[in-house]
């Protein structure tokens, strides 16, 4: 460290722990929560009307589009209260849906309160409960906020009595808001400095701070953000992520603002910034992970830290064979920003190179997929997810099988296992016909159900991990009118009856059509497909036998009929311009096919045979 | 007139765009109706102009094919036609043997127009007959009966016009696999020397396309059928297919139409007019006033598009336009125009010659009729395969 930084360390003390409000804000999709915090940012002066690209704090292009938070982020606002008094304000920001519940709640962790914003005419969602229930378990004060009560539906004082009965936090006082036309926002900022309470922690003990997100960026490698429980960080220190082992020295350590970050001289206990310290890869930094000092080392980490292992796995290759290097290389690049995926190399008879990936859920696969697309222009066929099966074989052996492509000969098997999950289900009553059905559907075990209060249910099933990656969480949407939530968290391996389902096209095994599931289901699964497929692939020159096998039994079958009719009658000098354009339209589509032997098939084709429910 | 070198041949299409009416299928640019004598007297100005500037261009050619369409040239009428055929004798070598066609409608066909055109030199005649019902005929729109078109072949014969080619179209509204075979039974008695025969195409910008959901069209079986069965209703009776929608008796095939399809060079004049010449595909714009002023003021351009077209692409045209006729592809023509090597194509080729999609004839492929209906496909195939194989000169 240069002399200068002391001395600028000295001149420049760290915020006193009493003016500092550490916050997330809670709400459903559309409730209005990046509103909120464009205009709490807004008037903490923290970013100018003008400058303020809408909805600052969602900043990937994509999250926006979907209305979801993906990945948090956090900025400090100063803030002079009506006590005539000056408080810093972190918000930290919070992903919402299942696929991340670890990442929210390690948000939430460097929390001492949470904003529940409520819709004044919709009121309460199932999707905001697991939240609001998260920040509660985690010790945080919430305050709910009544919003949208411009609109001719609000019905504050009804949806404030929904808080109190449902959630039962006291509700009566909460502002009534309009974060669109900015009205009342100030009572928030009050309420904030007022009920949120200030950070405790020890600056003089050792270093322990709680990383909840990090993220690439390749000039100063991975960027950490994290909020300090204990002691202080400051550049030039030698630093060890306790979980992962990894030491670095900080090259810098700072504030986050909506437009950047600004380098301070030290961060202390209480506080929420960053750190940069030339780390070359994000694995080394996870969410939840505690930084501590290699001299005077904390005791013990912070609690909580759990590695998120990915659940799903699904195969990915470029639609366009050439294109497999682009593909590797995409990964490479989203990988450095998000720890919580993996890749690996696959090969298929089919489609030629691709990679296996791995992700959290359906959800963090669907977002992947379509950052791929987008950021890196790829075109991609996906194939059916699938969740790590284990088998023990004749020979003793036992694998674990991430892809269909490896799983091995029936006559091999001795005993197949598939990963169970515990699953929380909570909902209002009159919709627990509807779920136990589709849970039994699932195969889920029923294990118990409990009121929490007149108007909330939360049951509890044993339930197969492969039934709830595809599409449960839609069909259990659907069928709770919205208000279902769904948690689960890994129970452990359960031996099963399994069988790999093939689908032949023209009679040859079209190896990414493939897949593993529950002998049982096997039969109304292969006729769905088969059908699905037909739908898909457009009618060729000559008719093609789509059929599913299991074990070289043909279970199912459909017929695409041959194409008639494909024929230009007129072709003269003025059409032949036409025609080529034409033609050159067509074969743009052909590049989003495969073939397979003389069969074209639309990368659509294998997103088709992925959801089932309908 | 007569050189050393080695001749060229050209053919010239002259778009006649007047016709008595617009049919509810159809969506080549003409005027219908309109016979405006001022607007006719400047086109033919126009297209003198632009015969006189481009048969300077053209000098090493010999034109062996002239072609007149539209719209409907025997509506334009014979004198119009004589003066503008006057203008292309004048200003292009014509070879003696040169095939002269002109369209015809049944309706504007009298015996001094077709013996005014006869004397000039005209020796082809196609007439647009399109079906043998009368009520059929009043629902496309045609401005005249089945007897009209019996009659004008009777006067085109009488004219002493031995190359006759008749115009039928089948998949027509409501139209059934008998009732195009009655269509084609009673043409025949006709006896033209040459007939094409197109399915109905609905295209946008036609009235047709407007009620073509209500219009009664046969399935795409039915038209695979119809298809099917004209071609072996005429092979028997003496014609051969020689292009996916034309027949002919031996020694009549449209000299002037396989230029289009054999990538031979021809030169369009009048609006909406396409040329192939000196390695250029071009066209000029669909509209007969800007024609006239970007031909006789020069103030205006007259082409809606022109691109010089490299090799590889033309390979791609070659099987595009080839596979269209009985002529079909060879691996030697193939890889001497193109230097890329033929096999990957003949390895698709004779998949689907097992599926009787191709025949092979000496050294050539050819598509059979069940391959030329579902010819789009194919030719999408054969591009694909075109592409990602290494021109042969770079192999070496």
């Amino acid at each position: 460290m240069k002399v200068g930084d002391f001395a600028r360390n000295e001149v420049k003390p760290l915020t006193d722990l009493s003016k500092i409000r550490n916050f997330s804000i809670i709400a459903h999709i559309d409730h209005g929560k990046s509103t909120l915090a464009d205009r709490l940012l807004e008037q903490t002066g923290a970013v100018d009307k003008r400058e303020m690209e809408a909805q600052i704090l969602d900043n990937m292009e994509l999250e926006r589009e979907r209305g979801i938070t993906i990945k948090a982020r956090a900025v400090r606002l100063n803030y002079r209260a009506d006590d005539g008094q000056d408080y810093v304000l972190n918000l930290i920001d919070t992903p919402g849906h299942v696929d991340f519940n670890y990442e929210v709640s390690r948000s939430l962790t460097a929390c001492e309160g949470a904003v529940l914003v409520v819709d004044a005419s919709q009121g309460i969602e199932a999707q905001t409960l697991a939240n609001t229930y998260l920040a509660v378990d985690e010790g945080l004060e919430v305050l709910p906020v009544i919003n949208k009560i411009d609109l001719p539906a609000a019905r504050p004082q009804e949806v404030k009595q929904e808080i109190e009965d449902v959630i039962g936090l006291p509700a009566m006082d909460a502002p009534e808001i309009s974060a669109k036309n900015g009205i009342n926002i100030h009572a928030v900022l009050e309420d904030i400095v007022q009920q949120v309470p200030p950070p405790k922690g020890d600056r003089d003990a050792p270093l322990q701070a709680l990383i909840f997100d990090s993220q690439y960026d390749s000039y100063r490698g991975v960027v950490v953000y994290l909020r300090v429980m204990n002691g202080v960080v400051r550049p030039g220190m030698d630093i060890k992520m306790m979980a992962s082992g990894a030491v670095y020295k900080v090259v810098e350590c700072g504030y986050l603002h909506p437009l950047g970050m600004s380098p301070e001289p030290a961060l202390g206990a209480g506080e929420v910034g960053y750190l940069t310290a030339s780390i070359k890869t994000i694995s080394d930094t996870r969410v939840g992970d505690t930084v501590t000092g290699v001299e005077n080392p904390a005791a013990e980490a912070l609690p909580g830290y759990k590695t998120c292992q990915p659940m799903v796995f699904s195969g990915v290759y470029p639609a366009d064979g050439s294109k497999y290097g682009d593909l590797r290389d995409a990964l490479e690049k989203l990988k450095l920003n998000d720890a919580s995926m993996s890749y690996t190399q696959e090969n298929s008879i089919a489609l030629g190179f691709g990679f296996r990936c791995g992700f959290l859920g359906l959800l963090h696969m669907e977002i992947i997929m379509e950052r791929l697309e987008r950021e890196f222009n790829l075109d991609l066929i996906t194939t059916a997810p699938n969740v790590v099966y284990k088998v023990d074989k004749t020979d003793g052996t036992t694998v674990d099988i991430y892809t269909p492509l490896n799983y091995p000969d029936p006559a091999e098997i001795q005993q197949a296992y598939e990963p169970f999950v515990k699953a929380s289900i909570i909902a209002p009553p009159e919709y627990v016909g509807n779920i136990m059905e589709l849970c039994t559907n699932r195969r889920g075990e029923y294990k118990d159900m409990t009121y929490l209060d007149t108007s909330r249910v939360e049951l509890h099933y044993d339930m197969p991990l492969n039934e709830i990656i595809y599409d449960f969480f839609d069909a259990l949407k659907s069928r709770t009118r919205g208000y279902g939530s769904l948690d689960y968290e890994l129970e452990g391996y359960r031996p099963s009856k399994l069988v790999k389902l093939d689908i032949l096209l023209n009679g040859e095994v079209v190896d990414a059509l493939s897949f593993i599931l529950f002998a049982d289901n096997a039969y109304a699964r292969a006729r769905k497909i088969c059908e699905r497929l037909k739908e898909n692939i457009p009618r060729q020159m000559f008719e093609i036998p789509v059929q599913a096998a299991v074990g070289g039994k043909i279970i199912a079958r459909e017929t695409i009929k041959a194409l008639r009719k494909d024929v230009l009658a007129k072709c003269y000098g003025g059409d032949i311009t036409r025609k080529k354009k034409l033609l050159e339209k067509q074969k743009e589509g052909k590049k989003r096919m495969r073939t397979f032997g003389t069969v074209s098939v639309p990368a659509e084709a294998f997103m088709a045979v992925l959801k089932m429910d309908d | 007139m007569a050189t050393e070198s080695p001749v060229k041949t050209l053919g010239l299409y002259i778009h006649i765009p007047f016709c008595r009416s617009k049919c509810q299928y159809c969506d080549f640019y003409s005027l219908g109706g309109s016979r405006d004598k001022k607007l006719v007297d400047n086109y033919l100005q126009a297209l003198a102009i632009h015969l006189k500037e481009t048969g300077a261009r053209a000098t090493d050619y010999v034109v062996d094919t002239v072609y007149f369409g539209g719209g409907t040239p025997s509506f334009f009428g014979a004198d119009n036609l004589r003066r503008i055929f006057a203008e292309v004798q004048h200003r292009f070598r014509v070879d003696k043997d040169a095939e002269i066609t002109f369209e015809a409608n049944p309706d504007s066909i009298s015996d001094l127009l077709l013996r005014k055109l006869r004397a000039e030199g005209f020796n082809r005649i196609s007439i647009g007959v399109q079906n043998d019902s009368d009520e059929m005929l009043k629902k496309l729109g045609r401005p005249h009966n089945y007897e009209q078109a019996r009659q004008a072949v009777q006067k085109a014969r009488d004219a002493g016009f031995d190359n006759i080619s008749l115009d039928l179209m089948y998949g027509l509204p409501s139209q059934t696999v008998e009732q195009w075979e009655q269509t084609l039974r009673h043409v025949l008695l006709l006896k033209p020397e040459h007939m094409s025969c197109y399915g109905l195409k609905v295209e946008e910008n036609t009235p047709l396309w407007e009620y073509r959901d209500c219009a009664n069209l046969p399935s795409d079986e039915v038209q695979a059928e119809m298809y099917l069965r004209m071609a072996s209703i005429l092979e028997e009776a003496g014609y051969r297919q020689y292009e996916i929608s034309n027949f002919a008796k031996p020694g009549f095939a449209s000299r002037h139409n396989l230029k289009y399809w054999l990538g031979e060079e021809y030169i369009g004049f009048g609006p909406a007019a396409a040329s192939d010449f000196a390695g250029k595909r071009y066209a000029n714009l669909p509209d007969i006033h800007n024609y006239i002023r970007g031909v006789i003021h020069q103030d205006v351009p007259i082409l809606s598009e022109c691109e010089t077209i490299p090799l590889r692409e033309r390979a791609g045209e070659y099987v595009m336009l080839r596979l269209r006729t009985t002529r079909g592809i060879s691996e030697d023509e193939y890889e001497k125009n193109f230097l890329m090597p033929f096999r990957p194509l003949e390895k698709i080729i004779e998949k689907l010659a097992e599926k009787d999609l191709f025949r092979q004839e000496g050294e050539r492929w050819v598509l059979t009729p069940k391959g030329f209906l579902v010819s789009n496909q194919i030719i999408a195939m054969l591009q694909q395969a075109q592409e990602k194989s290494t021109p042969l000169a770079k192999k070496r």
